[in-house]
């Protein structure tokens, strides 16, 4: 191909300059005048779409992104006479095709060789579009920089830095002339510190516990507890879960479930809770199918669940260009891991070299053809493509049950081979008789006559009733028939019955062709041809009576009455070994939602994104400006494993900085870069870059320990501030971005309800497990659908599971984000459908109320009972007036009946309003 | 009821009003209300949209966009290379249409005995008969309609016309999608994506969903134990709690805005359900829209709310025509086309020149723009002998009202109607147009997420000049 088109490049160099006089004045005359009016508005040197400029001949001749555009003489390799006959994928002009004449004019052009004559000012220009290194500049980019760990800073302050961390704050205020806000008083603190690392509130023991410790150590025993409990790596698995935009379905377009994601989710939980250090998190997250076993193991079975990170993301598992498909999934791949990881927008540069950052096409499709040598789906063609789970057993285990399930498939397809044939026979012993049987269906539908009367009787007779019966609606292959008059009936009904009868026959020798050729061909070792197609319009009647529930087909009910005494003897014998095979049936494996190892793909850049268009080769190796432009390529495998060690590499200086940036937001609210994701030119730059910086290098020193981090964090004062803040601080920097204050907070949804789920002691901490029944998708009222309602568990909400094409409104009404694309941070919105869920909501409702009932049932006072109520509910005691202030409300709460139904709902009333009130809400 | 624990409203006043004052200008903006009414681009005549989505795809070819050369070659295989289509294995040859085209009104438009009644508004019509989108298949061509992109999530299109203009009336969701289904994109086909949630619609029942089991057309807007007396001295024991967690924490904005919501939310309860009451409609009016006939009965309501919801300035409703019981695939007919599109359409028609009837009537026409479509049109060659494959290549869609001209006729396909051919309007292209028509410059309209600025129409979208009024 290429070589082909730099010929023809040749010779329509050669005849540019040696065109006759007729030839320029056709062009002037008849060519020039369809391309300005129909081509230049984008093919032209500023717009320049597809790279084509026909504006000169230069840019002519240069031809398009995908080369040339005209073979000259050649009618039928000419791209352009392709693009403008509206019959390729790309159409040109897009808004409307062009006159049959003009195509014609363009026709005899590209036949008389293309000429066209070039402009005066026209010098044959080279391209001078070889691309140089990036410049110091770029690669001095505060997040592409080598990682130091800078000094600390000098503080007046020296008493309030308990921690490094600390200096860097107070400098930053000093510098601004603001100062810290005090210290939270201890139960603020208890309970922010429980919900940061837990997710939960703190216990009321727990709470006593550390208002009466006094050493100088209580808090950071309380940070060390929390961090011990099994309840962080549920709180903290899920910032990463969002960061992974996990979820348990392919969403897109079907929506397909995701049986085993649950795995990578407590995978998840798992390596928090056990302080995975984050390096090794990383690498098994890109490539742990690839690493070695654990020792005494023979499969790496975490390793496998880890790469669910890759597998999970959106699919568009119906899409009908397979190729787009594929490389949807790849871009997909990209984006997340690129944000994840390494905070960059890398997907940005699938078309078009990244607008802001130095990231080209080339480090783009280099990356992709990482994930396009990985095994993405266990089966691409088809209507729908087929997800792909791995096993998590040695090969041989797995193939073992693979040859069982064969084998209980073929098995079952000799007793459906009887069953069939039994059909058959039902079918054809009645098919002469069809038009006796319409004729007495219609003396019972239309007359009025009673089944059992008629002399054909019985039940086959009551479904052709059924089957004839006419409806509302328009059965135009049936309407012959409604027509038919006295006269007619007898004939028509026999044209049903004969066409029926040659349709049958028609269907069983092209069945029996088939069957013979294939026998020939398996004899021959070759692929036998494709069974025979019937498609369900070519005789309506026939597909309507003899399948589905057509009245030709078996009944329903005890078929098998009808079978001959051979056809149930068979069954019998072959339904007795089916079980013998399904008794020594090996046990179901394990299986993930993983990615595996696939042939290694050559990879083009594609250009424009468009896979149809394809430019250079592109070898296996990572983004330029991070690793350099002299990098060894991968040559074997898929290459993700080189990635993920590229990534763990104290040298890459941004993953460090990227998740130490996100420890930060887990704690504070907002991070130190407010843009997680995006670490690029686009992002936004860090408040405290040194202390970013500081905290990275920290956090490698650390052994990439997350735990070690958080204690850091939080035995810090600026964590230990007080909310409080002043006028001033208002004014000089409304957002906080100095951290003079601690930044209160909203709980998020799944704080919300694990918090009301804990009111009643309802709240069930079984861990781990799937939620989610069942593979495939859902139909619009499926009782799978309705399974994940909310309200129908009382297990911590990290393990509900999540349809990305169906949210629960619990969750996109308090800013779950939406489970598809990496969430780098949750909105805190403050809106009316969140004020009516906390009022009118059921769940809200019923935990109210029962915590009302059981207040109610212990024999104590009034008093006593709201105080228990602000504990349970707000986490402290009521204060002497707030609590005359709750008495007065249970009991003129207005209209009350005067029985225990109505102290229950003066007091579930009273339990909602602590509910719906600020301080159940936020964490200050 | 004086109440020792709590500072006096106007004490609190004298504080927000000072607290306030204090504030920050981004503070202000984080605690703004997102869904405040913002001024147009540019003016321009439409305030709302009704948008009827009819899932599963009708046939151009039987509808909207009559083919003679398919009367005339009927049974022929199709003379070019035909493109990807859905159900490879079985296609056939062109199939012409079961259904007679004639004109109608005085700008003579060519509409199928399938829309008898639709037909009556001919000259009010704009039809575009030059549709063109990405997908063959329903998941993508619906969320490539519904949100400009058959692969990424984004935002919906009424998210984009929310974020752009607000709404009016904040007593009701700015957004409604009534009876929408749960396949083919689910609730992307209404979600605010990237947007902030608050741009997000509301779903009103679903698809398949018979009309007696919507008993709470919106979510948590009615309590069940409590009468408006109790539920109101209930909020103000809330309201008092907040505000008193407001002033301990200097007024925090956030603090404040979520007063706001509790007393936002209250009105909503009232007026909100008065919206979906249609018990004081008159029998005429339910009889107008076919709602005493089992065919007509649920997408006639449908379209009677859409009108009602019209009238109280919700921005963006959506109706839309599902798959479901009593409905089996709706517009899908890859099979019985006869059968299926006679039925569907039955379904449809009827309301739906209601609808135009009715909004004509209450004045609302001027300021309202009707869009009606599907995700795709259907092939002029046969699938299964009896039905048509998708056809995203060349289909129809309509509009009507506000801003687009009347009696109109925009585009084409070629003479088989398998490719749009002239003044191709691709997805883009109308969502631009939808916009524009609203006031919305389309690449104006832009929201920053992951490092660079969105848009409904991606990088594409040219506003059709040609068929604004």
């Amino acid at each position: 191909m290429g070589r082909r088109l730099t010929v023809a490049l040749l010779i329509l160099l050669a005849q540019a300059f040696g065109q006759t006089a007729e030839q320029s004045e056709y062009f002037e005359k008849r060519v020039r005048p369809i391309l300005a009016n129909r081509c230049q508005g984008c093919h032209n040197p500023k717009t320049g779409k597809a790279g084509l400029d026909l504006t000169t001949s230069t840019g002519f001749r240069r031809g398009a992104d995908t080369g040339p555009i005209v073979v000259p003489g050649d009618v039928e390799n000419s791209r352009i006479l392709q693009v403008v006959g509206y019959r390729e994928r790309i159409k040109m002009p897009p808004t409307g095709r062009i006159s049959e004449e003009e195509t014609g004019v363009l026709l005899d052009w590209v036949k008389m060789g293309a000429p066209w004559p070039p402009g005066i000012n026209e010098v044959a220009a080279t391209s001078a579009n070889k691309k140089k290194g990036y410049s110091q500049a770029q690669k001095n980019f505060w997040s592409f920089r080598p990682l130091h760990q800078p000094p600390l800073p000098a503080v007046r302050e020296e008493a309030w830095a308990q921690s490094p961390i600390d200096r860097f704050v107070l400098a930053a205020l000093e510098a601004n002339q603001l100062s810290p806000a005090p210290r939270a008083d201890s139960l603020t603190l208890i309970r922010r510190a429980t919900f940061d690392l837990t997710g939960l509130p703190p216990s009321e023991e727990e709470v006593r516990a550390f208002l009466a410790d006094h050493a100088p150590d209580a808090f950071a025993r309380v940070v060390d507890r929390l961090l011990a409990s099994p309840r962080y790596g549920e709180k903290w698995g899920r910032h990463w879960l969002d960061v992974a935009r996990y979820a348990d379905s392919t969403g897109a377009d079907e929506d397909y479930r995701y049986p085993y994601a649950w795995r990578y989710r407590d995978y998840v939980i798992d390596a928090f809770n056990a302080d995975l250090p984050f390096d090794q998190f990383m690498r098994e997250q890109i490539a742990g199918d690839l690493l070695p076993p654990p020792a005494g193991k023979g499969v790496n079975t975490a390793g496998i669940v880890a790469t669910g990170f890759l597998a999970l993301g959106p699919k568009l598992v119906a899409e009908q260009d397979k190729v787009k498909m594929f490389y949807d999934i790849v871009d997909e791949q990209i984006d997340v891991a690129g944000k994840a990881f390494l905070g960059l927008t890398i997907s940005c540069a699938r078309c078009h070299d990244h607008k802001f950052d130095p990231i080209s096409t080339k480090d783009y499709y280099s990356l992709a053809s990482i994930f396009a040598s990985t095994k993405q789906l266990s089966q691409i063609e088809g209507t729908v493509s087929k997800l792909y789970f791995a096993p998590l057993v040695a090969k041989d285990v797995a193939a073992e049950y693979e040859a069982h399930q064969a084998r209980v498939a073929d098995k079952q397809k000799e007793i459906d081979a009887v069953v069939g044939a039994e059909a058959v026979r039902f079918r054809d012993q009645f098919a002469p008789h069809i038009a006796q049987y319409m004729i007495a269906a219609r003396r019972v539908y239309r007359e009025g006559a009673k089944v059992e009367e008629q002399a054909l009787g019985g039940a086959v007779l009551q479904r052709w009733v059924d089957y004839l019966k006419p409806t509302k609606e328009r059965r135009p292959h049936l309407e012959p028939w409604y027509n038919a008059d006295a006269e007619t009936t007898q004939t028509i009904a026999m044209q049903y019955q004969a066409g029926f009868i040659t349709e049958a026959a028609r269907r069983a020798k092209a069945q029996e062709e088939f069957r013979i050729l294939s026998g020939e061909a398996r004899a021959r070792g070759e692929k036998p041809p494709m069974p025979p197609k019937f498609l369900s319009g070519e005789n309506r009647f026939f597909t309507e009576t003899a399948t589905g529930k057509g009245p030709l087909t078996l009944p329903p009910k005890e078929p098998e009455k009808l079978y001959t005494e051979e056809s149930r003897r068979k069954i019998e014998a072959l339904s007795a070994e089916l079980m013998t095979i399904k008794k020594g049936a090996p046990p179901e494996p394990p299986f993930a939602c993983a990615v595996a190892e696939d042939q290694p793909v050559e990879q083009h850049v594609f250009l424009r994104g468009n896979p149809d268009s394809k430019g250079e080769v592109v070898a296996k190796r990572f983004p330029t400006i991070l690793a350099g432009e002299q990098q060894e390529p991968v040559r074997s495998g898929s290459g993700r494993m080189e990635l993920a060690n590229w990534l763990a590499d104290p040298e890459n200086p941004l993953p460090a900085r990227v998740m130490a940036n996100r420890i930060w937001q887990g704690h504070f609210g907002e991070a130190l870069v407010r843009t997680p994701n995006n670490f690029g030119i686009a992002g936004e730059r860090p408040s405290h870059p040194e202390l970013l910086d500081w905290l990275a290098a920290e956090f490698i020193n650390q052994g990439w320990s997350l735990k070690k981090m958080h204690r850091l964090v939080m035995l810090s004062s600026a964590y230990q501030m007080s909310a409080d803040t002043t006028p001033i601080k208002r004014e000089k920097d409304p957002e906080n971005r100095l951290l003079s204050h601690f930044s209160i907070r909203r709980k998020t949804v799944e704080e919300i309800r694990d918090s009301l789920l804990l009111l009643d002691g309802s709240l069930d901490l079984t861990m781990g497990g799937s939620l989610q029944k069942g593979e495939g998708t859902d139909n619009e009222f499926s009782d799978g659908r309705k399974s994940i309602h909310p309200d129908d568990s009382n297990r911590r909400t990290v393990y509900l599971a999540l349809r990305r094409s169906n949210l629960s409104t619990l969750f996109t009404l308090f800013d779950f984000g939406d489970a598809t694309t990496s969430t780098e941070n949750r909105s805190q919105t403050n809106v009316a459908p969140q004020a009516l869920y906390m009022m009118n909501s059921k769940s809200v409702a019923e935990h109210s109320r029962a915590l009302a009932r059981q207040l109610l049932l212990k024999d104590v006072s009034d008093e006593s009972r709201v105080n228990r109520a602000w504990v349970k509910i707000l986490g402290r005691d009521a204060k002497p007036e707030e609590v005359r202030g709750s008495l007065q409300y249970v009991a003129t709460f207005p209209a009350k009946p005067s029985d225990d139904e109505g102290r229950v709902l003066a007091w579930t009333s009273f339990c909602r309003s602590l509910v719906a009130s600020n301080d159940f809400i936020y964490i200050y | 009821m004086p109440d020792p624990m709590l500072p006096s409203r106007r004490f609190l006043l004298r504080r927000s009003a000072c607290g306030f004052g204090m504030l920050g200008l981004a503070s202000l903006l984080r605690a703004a209300d997102p869904l405040a009414p913002k001024p147009q681009h540019f003016p321009a005549k439409a305030k709302r949209v009704i948008f009827l989505f009819m899932h599963g795809g009708p046939s151009h070819l039987d509808t909207f966009d009559p083919k003679p050369r398919l009367i005339k070659d009927h049974g022929k295989p199709l003379p070019f290379k035909r493109p990807l289509t859905f159900a490879e294995g079985s296609t056939g040859n062109l199939l012409k249409s079961p259904w007679e085209f004639r004109r109608y009104g005085q700008s003579g438009l060519e509409i199928s005995d399938l829309f008898p009644n639709v037909a009556k508004h001919a000259d009010d019509l704009c039809i575009i008969r030059s549709m063109v989108g990405d997908s063959v298949a329903h998941g993508g061509a619906t969320l490539q309609l519904h949100t400009g992109s058959n692969t990424f999530t984004r935002p919906s299109m009424g998210s984009w016309v929310i974020y752009g203009l607000g709404t009016e009336n904040q007593n009701l969701p700015a957004y409604i999608t009534l009876k929408p289904g749960l396949s083919h994109g689910g609730a992307k086909k209404w979600s605010s994506g990237f947007l902030p949630a608050a741009y997000q619609g509301t779903a009103v029942g679903l698809g398949g969903m018979p009309l007696e089991k919507i008993s709470e057309p919106i979510e948590h807007l009615q309590n069940q134990g409590l009468t408006a007396e109790q539920q109101r001295y209930e909020l103000d024991m809330i309201q008092k709690m907040n505000r008193n967690s407001t002033a301990r924490w200097q007024n925090d904005p956030e603090l404040e805005a979520r007063i706001q919501s509790f007393e936002l939310a209250f009105r909503m309860q009232t007026v909100a359900p008065e919206a979906f009451d249609i018990s004081k409609e008159s029998a005429a009016t339910r009889k107008l829209y076919g709602m005493d006939e089992p065919e007509t009965a649920d997408f006639g309501w449908q379209c009677l709310m859409a009108r009602r919801l019209a009238e109280r300035n919700v921005r963006f409703i959506q109706i839309n025509h599902e798959y479901g019981p009593g409905n089996e695939v709706g517009w899908d007919a890859h099979n019985e086309l006869i059968r299926l599109h006679t039925r569907t359409a039955l379904q449809v028609d009827q309301p739906i020149a209601a609808l135009l009837t009715d909004l004509k009537a209450h004045g609302l026409m001027e300021d309202t723009l009707v869009i009606w479509g599907g995700e795709f049109g259907r092939t002029p060659i046969a699938e299964s002998v009896d039905g048509r494959d998708h056809n995203p290549y060349g289909y129809s869609i309509w509009m009507a009202g506000a801003g687009v001209k009347k009696g109109f006729v925009y585009g084409a396909t070629d003479e088989f109607g398998y490719y749009a051919v002239e003044d191709r309007m691709h997805i883009h292209d109308m969502h631009a147009t939808m916009l524009h028509l609203m006031g919305l410059n389309h690449q104006q309209l832009t929201f920053n997420y992951g490092g660079r600025p969105f848009r409904l129409t991606d990088v594409a979208g040219n506003v059709a000049t040609k068929l604004l009024a």
